[in-house]
């Protein structure tokens, strides 16, 4: 598995580097106002091509840009029920802190398990490769705690069930 | 090293403008506010801040001769700002745009201005002496979308301006009263004189060469558009290049332009005798960068896997853009504007970016170059 994860970060890592060329640009169809046009949607001619990075039937990436906002949906590898749930949980707990992180979206895109949306307000805070360097570990680092969540509810499953039957030795 | 100075005004600069002696600089440090400041022995002193707008100023041009500021903003306003004694008065422009301004300029005899706007029109100011006020004219022909930029060609009366829709449209800005009348050219206020529909993608950073032959502008899609003999029958060049997409140019000789964007170093576009235009090199690197480093990203892939230096091989790669180049800017560039002018040739400019550095150039040390722009 590890065999495809390294070509797919590289991917998704030279992909950002070109779609996170964003600009200050102010909302064309309502005045003094300035909007993510990726969320809106309202000009087509401000959108680009969306990007679909799939590592396998189960996990991809998709990657939508437009000129001022960038917005990167995830979909996490999720083996069984208890990884299916795990996921989600886990997830929606980060996306309920989403001021924290500033640049997750607090609702996944349909169809995804964790969306990003970065506006040009953050390329010009934060630096644009640490900023790609973040979203790429973040991927790194779930695979990681999902599957560390999975080990110990499964070991504490078997902890519990072995004191619970030791009773009716 | 081409670069002389290197000045940190601002956490970010979204455009800037220099005084006709270049001894005052004015920009905006990502808000709504005008700074200027003046070098007083090595040290950047703010004079004066120009506090009248609402938003973001998208643009600020400085006239050289009549000493006047304009500024153009999110806010649909326009200011012109006079010197008077020691503080800046500004005055109301009534641009009658009903979107954002982003971006101004003087035109070269100083008595009008363009400003290019979200409402996807070119706007055209003018001073109108009886009533003591600036007017403006809008060009009835609209874009598809927003006008990113706009560019005065040298005989003062046509405008090229690009937008998001991803063409160029050259206006005619003829106004009676205004302009002197040329027999020769007989053109209506707002008049479309060449729509030229090159690029698939958004297009920014409009520029005449100095004798107007020539025309140049940048597309998202890292491609730089050159358009010689704009007229009836234009020819056209296209150059692709390999790395993220430009922001703006600048036509440092007739046949040498200096392009700057999302790759923080400024990069040299010249035309050989035949006048076809191709890339040259990077500022600020003495050889054109060898198209094998994204070959060598993956061999250094191969290797890293095999002695488990994946991860190793993956921040290398990374590190395997600009930054390892010995860049001066972080962050993206955005604009570039001359500093020093011998002739029609531009030896000195200045770029300022995102990472609220302004930058100062000097292409007297690049020998290459100069054999180039001497030719």
């Amino acid at each position: 598995m590890a065999s495809t994860l390294r070509p797919y970060l590289t991917c998704i890592r030279n992909t950002l580097d070109a779609a996170m060329c964003l600009q200050n640009f102010p909302c064309q169809e309502v005045e003094r106002h300035n909007k993510p046009e990726i969320e809106l949607k309202s000009s087509p001619e401000l959108l680009l091509n969306p990007v679909l990075i799939c590592r396998n039937e189960s996990e991809k990436c998709l990657i939508e840009t437009s000129i001022n906002s960038l917005r990167i949906s995830l979909k996490v590898k999720q083996a069984d029920e208890l990884e299916n749930i795990l996921t989600k949980k886990f997830l929606r707990f980060l996306s309920m802190r989403a001021e924290a992180f500033q640049v997750l979206r607090r609702k996944p895109v349909q169809g995804y398990d964790i969306s990003f949306l970065i506006t040009n307000y953050h390329c010009e805070e934060m630096q644009k490769h640490k900023l790609i360097d973040f979203i790429v570990q973040f991927m790194e680092d779930i695979d990681k705690e999902i599957s560390e969540l999975k080990m110990s509810v499964n070991t504490r499953g078997r902890l519990v069930a072995t004191e619970f039957l030791k009773q009716f030795i | 090293m081409a670069v002389t100075a290197v000045h940190q005004l601002a956490q970010c600069i979204t455009c800037h403008a220099w005084s006709a002696d270049r001894s005052m600089v004015a920009l905006c440090p990502n808000n709504s506010e005008v700074h200027i400041y003046r070098l007083v022995e090595d040290k950047w002193e703010k004079m004066h801040v120009l506090q009248k707008h609402d938003q973001l100023i998208s643009g600020i041009d400085w006239s050289a001769r009549s000493n006047k500021i304009v500024t153009a903003s999110h806010d649909r306003n326009s200011y012109v700002w006079n010197l008077e004694g020691s503080e800046w008065v500004p005055t109301l422009v009534i641009l009658r745009l009903n979107r954002a301004a982003l971006c101004v300029q003087w035109s070269p005899k100083e008595n009008k201005f363009a400003v290019g706007s979200g409402a996807k029109t070119v706007c055209i100011c003018y001073y109108e002496q009886e009533n003591n006020w600036w007017v403006s004219k809008l060009i009835r022909k609209r874009h598809d979308s927003s006008v990113t930029s706009v560019s005065w060609h040298p005989d003062n009366i046509l405008v090229a301006s690009t937008s998001t829709d991803g063409k160029c449209r050259i206006f005619s800005t003829f106004i009676k009263g205004v302009d002197a009348k040329d027999p020769k050219k007989e053109s209506r206020f707002g008049e479309l004189i060449v729509q030229l529909d090159l690029s698939p993608s958004w297009t920014f950073g409009v520029k005449w060469s100095p004798s107007g032959n020539t025309l140049a502008y940048v597309g998202h899609n890292s491609v730089i558009y050159f358009v010689d003999d704009v007229g009836p029958s234009p020819l056209a060049q296209n150059v692709v290049f390999r790395d993220l997409p430009l922001r703006d140019v600048l036509f440092v000789s007739e046949k040498m332009v200096i392009g700057v964007g999302y790759d923080c170093i400024p990069m040299v576009f010249a035309a050989d005798e035949r006048g076809i235009w191709s890339f040259i090199r990077y500022l600020g690197e003495r050889k054109a960068v060898s198209s094998g480093s994204r070959y060598g990203s993956q061999f250094s892939e191969a290797f890293g896997k095999f002695y488990g230096q994946a991860k190793q091989g993956v921040s290398n790669d990374a590190s395997e853009t600009s930054r390892t180049r010995g860049v001066v800017h972080e962050n993206c560039i955005n604009s570039i504007i001359p500093l020093s002018r011998q002739g029609t040739q531009i030896r000195r400019f200045s770029t300022s970016g995102l990472d609220g550095k302004l930058v100062m150039w000097d292409l007297e040390t690049e020998q290459d170059l100069l054999e180039l722009l001497v030719h």
